[in-house]
């Protein structure tokens, strides 16, 4: 079972189960699959003194205990304990810097938008809407572009 | 409602984190195009969404718990959709995480999540009190006399 979980899934299963995570949210409740929603939701919340998740904090709670579910029985999961090409580059106080400022530019940009990843790119364009094309096309030509910077500007980076 | 979008968010988070999209390191190859499974994980996802809701549709079929005729409707592109993802695209190259792998990083337990979770809320906050400062502006501002 481990050694299972610890291999990484071809992308040709763990896709389609993305994939049928929207189609079931469509077949049980008729909405819309997004994670930013679920963080906005929680953050109404919150600002209105309430603990009360709508449907949406429901959701986000799920994935933040299914990713829980699966580290627990990987025996840790793959994550190590530093942050990828952040802390590799930058100290500790400059990474949680970096991170809030870009956190801020995810949440800030995808309500915007009416949707990150999961909203637009993969829901939104599900149903088929122009918007959420446009969304996407730009969103994955601004981080793949950006990358490229990064990685120009501090070498290896990855 | 609820029960049935906690569900369907505990498999959702379970594949992020099983495909390893909680790992920064992965998304920023995938940009990068050094490891096209990013590519692979997202098309074949919208392939199946897209195929299963359109279905759903086809065959008339009516929402499990809520009752209703399984439907949407979508909307035109406007100048907000491209804004916003320019700023969204840029946060998730930085970051290399976006909203759904950084709640799987918090379920796994990594820390660095909470920088991160931190600034997603203050951009959504800064989002809707702009929005409340948008919407009031109209209404203080003198009634032009004809």
């Amino acid at each position: 079972m481990r050694d299972l979980l610890l291999a990484r899934p071809p992308w040709f299963l763990a896709g389609p189960l993305l994939g049928l995570c929207v189609v079931a949210l469509f077949a049980t409740i008729n909405e819309r699959l997004g994670v930013l929603g679920g963080f906005s939701d929680v953050v109404e919340r919150l600002s209105a003194r309430s603990l009360r998740l709508g449907w949406k904090g429901c959701f986000l709670l799920g994935l933040v205990a299914g990713a829980a579910v699966f580290t627990v029985l990987s025996g840790g999961g793959r994550l190590g304990s530093g942050y990828g090409w952040l802390t590799r580059e930058f100290s500790g106080g400059t990474t949680a810097a970096l991170l809030v400022a870009s956190g801020a530019l995810v949440g800030y940009g995808a309500k915007t938008a009416g949707g990150c990843t999961s909203g637009n790119g993969l829901s939104g364009n599900a149903i088929g809407s122009r918007a959420s094309f446009a969304a996407t096309a730009t969103f994955f030509g601004t981080a793949v572009a950006a990358t490229f910077v990064t990685k120009l500007l501090f070498g290896a980076g990855v | 409602m609820r029960a049935a979008a906690a569900a369907v968010g505990l498999v959702f988070g379970f594949t992020l984190a099983w495909s390893g999209m909680s790992d920064p390191d992965v998304i920023r190859r995938g940009l990068l195009f050094e490891d096209l499974y990013l590519f692979g994980l997202f098309l074949s996802a919208l392939v199946t969404a897209g195929a299963g809701v359109h279905l759903l549709r086809r065959a008339g079929a009516r929402a499990l718990v809520t009752g209703e005729r399984i439907g949407w409707e979508t909307l035109r592109p406007e100048r907000r959709h491209i804004v916003g993802s320019v700023l969204f695209g840029l946060g998730w190259s930085i970051s290399a995480a976006c909203p759904g792998p950084i709640a799987a990083q918090l379920g796994g337990g990594l820390l660095w999540s909470v920088p991160t979770i931190a600034g997603v809320a203050l951009g959504i906050k800064l989002y809707i009190v702009r929005g409340r400062t948008a919407a009031r502006v109209p209404a203080e501002l003198p009634v032009p006399v004809t």
